[in-house]
């Protein structure tokens, strides 16, 4: 017999999803139950978008009797490939979350402290407009003293547009500074784009830091590890740690953390200077080639010179040079994602780029791809022009900061008091800070400095306990979102369609931003009216109404329209009625799937077939007409060195040099700098933070199912020198740095170099309102330097010399 | 209809995403130690080298299944096409079964008071184009569900182009789950211990159509 919950007392909150007896439930257990009845009851099955990670996996929801009650993967769609991770099909509990944010609240106790009042909507509408024609009556109208934050989402796009067009204010940051952003800028800057790795066809892989198996990215991990150990694709994995995705390598190469670019910089070496680089290719699409050869050689970057940096043996070095110039154009030095290791990263990634482009592996099967896009609609909003609404604080953090910032930068700034204009306050949407930018101090400092921090989010996140306001969003289960498309070798327009009403009070970031923007519209006008000398130069001679229409200072505009509305006109306009059907029906819409889409197996799909595939583009760029795809334009794959191409860069060559950079006080070209590279001294360990396959960053950390998988993070040291502390598995140790301590358990394993220790971002939740995540583990964080590099004021995750002891 | 699965070993990469989705499509019990599948991982040093297999698993859906012969009540049973089942209302939870099983696939479900297992979906895996929760949901595709019966299955065809082992096998109970040995030498050697049988379709079949006509008058239609 099992424990009966009436749908009806399930439905009124989480009382049916808490611990019950010793034995918690899930939601689909109360489900499985009644097996007969449920057959009986409603059913139906709705496409949608996987919002567990940022792949963006299609998936299909079963909802019976308004419940859902289990997610599956919807094989249309190519990127996701007919798959769903564990946090995907774990998404149910994000929605039955038992401690998702219900309904507004207004902060009641101290920053920090967790101490709330539920609202109306209109209340906490009200609170916002009162603080935000103080802030902006005492700073004269310059929008930018209210700063905000995303997390990456399909919604991060409508939230910005309030934020950035409409409201006005320069201030914004995303994930890019604490991720990705030196990667996707070494290698565009390089190669004209971060490209997509063709693994399902690549032979020879190096990937470095990169971790597939447990940082999930489609499609690539599901391409290469049905190709790995004897199947079509060699597998270098370089990295401290021994990871899932090392264990699937043909050569493991333990390196030191932050010496990667001297292991490339050597490979590099022995390519030239053993002439196995693809002469021919390089003669015709690199430019500057004669400066990098000359620069390589005479710094002398010997695999011998690099052995002593890396740790890696120079004759592994060499070896791997030839058979990856042996395996080209179809080699690739993996781009890798994430963040930035230390403050030689955007060089490293330029000499990746370079080191694959000397095979000739771009834009070609097997190598470095740029897909194909397909074009979707406009929506169109005007944005008012603010005379004064200041620049963002951060430009001078770094060489080139761009309109997302440098998350590190931008908040000492404000932490430290050092902005050239106050920052009075903070919209925070779908991200967090306090876990998710090293030194977790300086962002309470920075939050306990505002006067307004606004919080939209699902989950009551630690950076929730230091808002003012706490707006619930609904799940990516309960709403629709902005209409898709997504480039690639096999491109592919997605919409996440709602499966379920929002429940409880949530809404939709869309619903939120109307109603906000309704309600600020009008004083913030007064505002403008007040302070700003064009728009009072405009009203001298012109009509009060027309200025303001105009001027698009109605804020709610772009958000009139359901997201349902927007979505059919964005897609209609290119593809028409039928295909809108399609998307609806199916989730998925690309031209010919009809034809295209094959099942082959209970595993296995055709997207596109083989000669209709987007390998070669660059060369066809100039002809590419929004209509062309419509055609099956496609190119089929040529002899890579027969082709001389246009690349996106400046020369529309590959680029050796970057004048512009040196200009900025940045290296023209990828060079080793011993004095930048953090050494271990006796007695300490340099720390190194990564993923999992269990969670998303620290997005997932409440979630039941997930945590049954890894209850808790433990500190990875390498077993001799566990040995030497003292410390066993499963004792507890205090792990220091400069700026922080935290106590976290200890695995002492093998798998990890002697001068390095590692533990999993996103655990150490301190919100007492997360129930299951709250103090497991240790934050990373809290313990990271919060060093820039000086290219895009990128986070230095791995710069951090830390000490431990057994407590 | 003699339902069985190969399963890719090598494909694996302990996401645990098989996990998920089971628990999510069966409602099983919560807990850690709740599983109806899991993954073994088999990891050490050579020469100070680190290594690591991984054995994906689940019940084996044994012919030979001692777990049915042990259950007093009938409780446990062979359902249509062989799959091993438990029948919750006649399970008195001696736990006779989790002591025979060589694969430890058995639990007890607290919420049933009963052994729980897996069922091979057969709530989904048996229709046209069906197939189980954990092969629909894996990125690498380690799994592939079918009928050893039918011939022209993909399951069979890929038996017949294979080696493939069995765990445990000396236990004699006839598994259901074929791993699929990798083709690459060197691999294949790597992931097996010296004393592992290598089989083919052509040397096993005969074995296992015999204890399937033996045993099939058990099975529930
Ligand atoms: S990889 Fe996993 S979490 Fe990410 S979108 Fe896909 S299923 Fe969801
Ligand atoms: S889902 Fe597949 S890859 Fe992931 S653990 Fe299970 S069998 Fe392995
Ligand atoms: S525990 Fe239940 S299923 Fe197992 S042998 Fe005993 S009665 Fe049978
Ligand atoms: S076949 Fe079904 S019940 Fe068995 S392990 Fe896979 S998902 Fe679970």
């Amino acid at each position: 017999m099992k424990v009966e919950i009436s749908r009806r007392r399930f439905l009124q909150g989480s009382v049916a999803l808490s611990v019950a007896g010793g034995a918690a439930l899930s939601s689909t257990q109360i489900l499985a139950d009644s097996k007969e009845k449920s057959q009986t009851l409603l059913m139906k099955k709705v496409p949608t978008i996987c919002e567990m990670c940022v792949n963006k996996c299609a998936a299909i929801a079963t909802v019976k009797n308004g419940i859902v009650t289990k997610l599956d993967p919807n094989p249309y769609f190519p990127k996701s490939r007919n798959m769903l991770c564990a946090r995907g099909a774990a998404g149910i509990h994000a929605l039955y979350d038992p401690d998702r944010l219900k309904y507004p609240l207004i902060r009641t106790g101290e920053r920090g402290d967790g101490q709330y009042r539920r609202a109306t909507w209109d209340e906490a509408y009200e609170f916002i407009k009162d603080k935000m024609v103080k802030i902006l009556d005492e700073e004269k109208d310059n929008r930018s003293c209210i700063g905000y934050c995303a997390g990456e989402g399909l919604a991060e796009h409508t939230y910005k547009t309030f934020m950035s067009d409409k409201f006005g204010s320069s201030n914004f940051l995303n994930h890019s500074t604490i991720c990705l952003q030196t990667a996707v800028s070494g290698y565009t800057l390089t190669i004209g784009g971060y490209g997509q790795a063709d693994l399902e066809n690549a032979k020879y892989v190096i990937m470095a830091g990169a971790n597939r198996a447990e940082a999930i990215l489609t499609p690539d991990t599901m391409d290469m590890f049905k190709r790995t150990r004897g199947r079509g694709m060699k597998l270098v994995v370089v990295d401290p740690r021994f990871t899932n995705t090392a264990m699937h390598a043909d050569t493991y190469v333990a390196i030191k953390p932050g010496t990667d670019l001297a292991f490339v910089l050597a490979l590099t070496y022995v390519a030239i200077l053993d002439q196995v680089y693809n002469r021919n290719y390089v003669a015709k699409n690199f430019v500057d080639f004669d400066k990098y050869q000359k620069h390589i050689l005479e710094n002398e970057y010997t695999p011998e010179w690099a052995e002593k940096i890396t740790g890696v043996p120079a004759a592994t070095i060499c070896k791997i040079a030839h058979d990856f110039m042996a395996a080209a154009p179809q080699a690739v030095f993996y781009q890798g994602r994430r963040t930035t290791w230390s403050k030689n990263d955007f060089q490293l990634r330029r000499a990746m780029a370079l080191f694959t482009a000397l095979g000739g592996g771009i834009d070609v099967k097997g190598g470095i791809v740029f897909g194909k896009k397909l074009p979707l609609g406009e929506h169109t909003a005007t944005a008012p022009m603010y005379a004064n609404a200041k620049p963002r604080i951060d430009k001078n953090v770094a060489a080139v900061v761009g309109a997302t910032g440098s998350w590190v930068g931008w908040r000492n700034m404000v932490a430290e008091g050092k902005t050239p204009y106050p920052i009075r306050g903070m919209f925070v949407y779908k991200q967090n800070p306090m876990l998710s930018v090293p030194n977790s101090a300086k962002t309470k400092l920075m939050f306990e400095k505002m006067d307004l921090v606004v919080v939209i989010d699902t989950m009551p996140s630690d950076t929730a306990m230091y808002a003012d306001v706490i707006l619930p969003e609904c799940t990516y289960l309960e709403r629709e979102d902005p209409v898709q498309s997504f480039a690639g070798i096999e491109p592919a327009i997605i919409l996440r369609e709602k499966v379920i009403e929002p429940m409880y009070e949530t809404k939709p970031v869309n619903d939120i931003m109307r109603e906000l923007a309704q309600k600020l519209t009008k004083p913030l006008w007064e505002i403008t009216k007040k302070y700003d000398e064009d728009i009072q130069a405009e009203l001298e001679d012109g009509d009060e109404k027309e200025v303001f229409e105009e001027g698009g200072f109605d804020l709610a505009e772009p958000f009139m329209h359901s997201q349902e509305e927007t979505n059919k006109h964005m897609f209609v306009e290119k593809y028409g009625e039928e295909a809108w059907l399609t998307l609806r029906e199916k989730g998925v819409f690309y031209p010919n799937m009809s034809t295209y889409f094959k099942k082959i197996d209970n595993n296995t799909y055709q997207y596109y077939p083989k000669d209709k595939k987007f390998y070669s583009v660059l060369k066809l760029e100039e002809e590419f007409d929004a209509t062309a795809y419509l055609h099956d334009t496609c190119v089929n794959p040529v002899d890579i060195a027969d082709l001389k191409r246009s690349f996106n860069t400046p020369n529309k060559k590959v680029e050796c040099y970057l004048g512009s950079m040196a200009s900025k006080g940045i290296d023209a070209m990828p060079t080793w700098k011993d004095e930048d590279h953090v050494k271990v001294p006796a007695g300490k360990f340099k720390f190194i933070t990564g993923r999992h396959a269990q969670f998303t960053q620290n997005s997932t950390q409440n979630n039941i199912i997930l945590l049954e998988l890894m209850r808790e993070n433990y500190i990875w040291i390498n077993d001799k020198e566990a040995e030497k502390l003292g410390i066993k598995f499963g004792d507890t140790v205090e792990v220091a740095s400069s700026i922080g301590k935290v106590l976290i358990k200890a695995y002492p394993t093998p798998k990890i170099i002697p001068e390095a220790v590692f533990y999993i971002h996103g655990f150490g939740a301190k919100s007492a309102g997360m129930t299951f995540a709250h103090r497991n583990g240790a934050s990373d964080n809290e313990i990271i330097e919060d060093t820039i590099e000086p290219v895009h004021g990128c986070a230095n995750m791995h710069d951090t010399l830390v000490s431990l002891r057994r407590v | 209809m003699n339902y069985a699965m190969a399963l890719d070993y090598q494909n694996c990469i302990n996401c645990k995403a098989c996990e998920v989705a089971c628990k999510e499509e069966n409602g099983v019990q919560l807990g850690a130690d709740k599983q109806r599948i899991w993954v073994g991982v088999v990891e050490g040093t050579i020469f100070g080298k680190p290594f690591a297999n991984l054995y994906p698993a689940q019940c084996n859906h044994c012919i030979d299944a001692p777990c049915v012969s042990v259950c007093p009540t009938f409780a446990s049973h062979f359902a249509e096409g062989g799959i091993v089942k438990v029948d919750a209302h006649k399970c008195i939870l001696c736990k006779g079964c989790m002591e025979a099983c060589p694969y430890d696939a058995r639990f007890v479900d607290d919420t049933m008071v009963a052994v729980d297992k897996c069922t091979f979906c057969d709530h989904r895996s048996l229709e046209e184009g069906g197939t189980t929760a954990c092969q629909t949901t894996c990125p690498t595709k380690v799994r592939l569900f079918g009928d050893l019966d039918d011939e022209n299955s993909d399951l069979v065809k890929l038996l017949k182009t294979k080696r493939f082992f069995f765990q445990k096998e000396y236990t004699g109970t006839l598994p259901k789950l074929f791993y699929i040995l990798p083709d690459d030498e060197a691999y294949a050697k790597q992931s097996v211990s010296h004393n592992t049988i290598i089989h083919t379709w052509a040397d096993i079949k005969p074995l296992y159509d015999e204890a399937r006509t033996r045993r099939s008058k058990e099975w529930k239609k």
